[in-house]
């Protein structure tokens, strides 16, 4: 147990906290906007699959990290809006076609890579590049603080970052008003003139443009290829956090850091006599008790608001 | 005008045998345009993939040649395409169950694991006489799938936990902690490669290969389990008091509540029932594919229900023909593979295809509508 304190407060582990939260808050940000747009995507997952294929190919050939990076995300995008236009226009299921998506993701990328490599498992055997790390100048030499907030991949700060911009996005500005009150509800969103089609477009496309960052980051930051199902359920673990953080970015966010600290330490704890498929459960079950406290205490809100509702009647 | 008044006016007289005639083939006609849609769907994806082939600038012809015959060039391929199409008819029924209620448990590839499991501790160290070696298990397992299936169907239909992210955490759980058994608990000590005992003798589901003198691989009894369980699944739904209120439920489920059924049990038990189902694949790919337990024995097959039931429009009845059909393009995928080097990975990007034309309502509705237009003009 000592063993294990002393790994959870240094400086070492805080840092790679944040390295593994970054696949799973860019994501969960983007899941938050469609699911706050009423159009909960599932296919995070697929879609940081395509994002991170793409983006590790086009960084091999054009030999420049920047156009893996539009081209992973345009991708994404392109992904997401696929989605919207299945769910929209054809009224498929959006649950039924994102799985659809997601497997099309799994078996599409590999599908191009063994075309291009003859090899199965990834792209191990080309070279790709990498986002950037960034050292902070000044920030970098602060003993333990340094070691934690300076040097971290570009993306890990374009993750938080996002936390801050999809909340103003939310809830100080028009477009994110009106997107949050299509999903709300979206017969009154257009009794008010509110275009809510382009709003439901715009809320997965946007969820398409946050994991494809995440799945930018995942095969261009945290490793330096693609690999079959890399993404191993983040999608999902994403779609957690958010419910976890009760639906605001804030709350996605140490949702996420959450999970992520549990993946770290699951890391950590492997070399301790613990058998590691049990480590490794941790997010798993961390992500399952979460559901269930989440809805507990969605129920309580709303027993006490009918409560409420009650007294104002009786008075 | 004079016509509106005769007698034989339906509206004025009703005539019972005419109107069970008109119903009748009213839904001959709604079951031909359900399987022509299919068709259709599976017809133009195959198509799609071969396109895929051809741009790519593979040979597309021999590729489709090793995929569409490949399963009956030789018997033992042929084998392999009974022994897949048995666990995939298995947990296309599971989904089934579900799916009826309009709920999506993914749970499938996780309760296998858990039947398989539970079977195997029986069947591995416990003797017992022949078919209650086999029928003891069976029942052990599906009361472990009933109730790893309870657990989501409880967490949605009581706290209204989404059951997509539910059912996916425990399958990673299970899977974990399944891989945890192989390795310490299952595995003999001191043996070279990960894997159990053989079960025993009499826990053996009988090869059809030994049955019919025939090298048919390892297809065994098991696609006979398979089908009973198409007819107890289709009673269920079709004939008791519990598949009409999950039929209910999945037509509307505010009109199934005020109608005074408990959704919220209905709707668990569906979950359960699932898992139960799923379950007995899990036997099967124990006791009659592997005959011990091997590292990741359900791999693969993780989304493979979905499709099965989907292709059958959520009909048990259907579930067998569209499970051979998946299966037959499922190892037609694996030869293909051998034979003409195109990735296995066609396969899901058909399958992904398929999905999403069986669920663009719109493409449904348009060929409904262009046959009752046909129908009138004619």
């Amino acid at each position: 147990m000592d063993q294990v304190l002393h790994v959870v407060f240094s400086a070492t582990f805080i840092a790679a906290v944040l390295r593994v939260t970054t696949p799973i808050v860019l994501p969960a940000l983007g899941g938050l906007i469609s699911e706050l747009g009423g159009v909960g995507n599932i296919a995070l997952e697929g879609i940081m699959l395509v994002a991170a294929c793409t983006g590790v190919l086009i960084s091999v050939y054009t030999k420049s990290e920047w156009l893996g990076l539009v081209a992973g995300v345009l991708m994404a995008i392109l992904f997401a809006l696929l989605l919207a236009f299945f769910h929209l226009e054809l009224r498929a299921d959006l649950i039924l076609s994102a799985i659809a998506l997601n497997i099309l993701a799994s078996g599409g990328t590999i599908f191009v890579v063994f075309l291009l490599t003859k090899d199965k498992s990834g792209t191990s055997t080309l070279i790709s590049k990498q986002m950037p790390f960034i050292q902070i100048p000044v920030v970098k030499d602060i003993p333990v603080i340094g070691e934690i907030v300076s040097g971290q991949n570009l993306l890990t700060y374009v993750a938080l970052l996002a936390t801050a911009a999809v909340a103003i996005f939310l809830y100080r500005t028009r477009p994110g008003v009106h997107l949050r009150a299509v999903g709300e509800n979206p017969e009154a969103a257009r009794s008010v003139g509110i275009n809510v089609r382009f709003n439901q477009y715009l809320a997965l496309g946007l969820s398409g443009l946050l994991a494809g960052l995440g799945g930018i980051y995942l095969s261009m930051g945290y490793v330096k290829f693609f690999a079959r199902d890399m993404t191993a359920g983040r999608g999902f673990i994403a779609l957690a956090a958010i419910y976890l953080g009760g639906k605001t970015p804030l709350g996605t966010l140490i949702a996420a850091l959450v999970f992520g600290a549990a993946d770290a330490l699951s890391v950590q704890l492997g070399n301790l006599r613990i058998p590691s498929q049990f480590v490794q459960m941790i997010p798993y079950v961390a992500t399952l008790i979460s559901l269930v406290v989440y809805a507990l205490i969605q129920r309580q809100r709303v027993l006490q608001r009918q409560r409420r509702f009650r007294q104002a009647q009786t008075v | 005008m004079a016509a509106t008044l005769t007698p034989t006016n339906p509206s004025q007289s009703f005539d019972r045998q005419a109107e069970q005639a008109r119903v009748r083939s009213e839904r001959r006609r709604t079951a031909v345009i359900d399987l022509a849609v299919t068709l259709g769907t599976v017809v133009l994806s195959l198509a799609l993939a071969f396109l895929v082939l051809l741009i790519l600038g593979k040979d597309p012809v021999k590729a489709f040649t090793a995929l569409l015959t490949g399963p009956l060039s030789r018997i033992n391929r042929t084998g392999r395409w009974i022994e897949d199409a048995t666990t995939l008819i298995i947990i296309g029924l599971s989904v089934t169950i579900a799916f009826r209620a309009r709920q999506f448990s993914l749970g499938a590839l996780g309760q296998m694991y858990v039947g398989a499991t539970v079977a195997a501790i029986l069947m591995i160290y416990v003797p017992m006489p022949p078919v209650i070696a086999i029928a003891v298990p069976i029942v052990a397992a599906m009361a472990a799938g009933f109730l790893i299936g309870l657990l989501p169907g409880l967490m949605k239909s009581y706290l209204g936990a989404n059951e997509i992210v539910s059912t996916l955490m425990l399958n990673e759980i299970i899977v974990r902690f399944y891989d945890y058994l192989m390795t310490n608990v299952f595995t003999p000590k001191g043996a070279q490669a990960l894997r159990s005992e053989l079960v025993q003798p009499n826990s053996m589901l009988a090869r059809l290969g030994d049955l019919f003198k025939a090298n048919l691989g390892r297809s065994n009894i098991g696609i006979v389990f398979a089908l009973v369980l198409v007819v107890v699944v289709w009673v269920l739904l079709a004939r008791t008091p519990f598949g009409y209120e999950v039929r209910t439920i999945g037509a509307n489920e505010r009109f199934a509540r005020y109608g005074g059924i408990n959704t919220k049990r209905t709707i668990a038990l569906a979950f359960a029932l699932g898992g139960a189902v799923a379950s007995v694949a899990g036997v099967h790919l124990l006791a009659g594919v592997h005959q011990r337990l091997i590292p990741g024995i359900a791999a693969g097959l993780g989304f493979e229900g979905i499709v099965v039931a989907l292709l059958a429009r959520n009909n048990p009845l259907l579930v067998p023909i569209t499970g051979l059909f998946y299966s037959y393009l499922r190892v037609g995928g694996e030869i293909m593979e051998q034979e003409a080097s195109v990735g296995i990975e066609i396969v899901q990007v058909i399958q992904a295809v398929i999905i999403l034309l069986l669920t663009a309502q719109v493409l449904v509705d348009w060929v409904k509508t262009r046959n009752r237009r046909l129908a009138d003009r004619g």
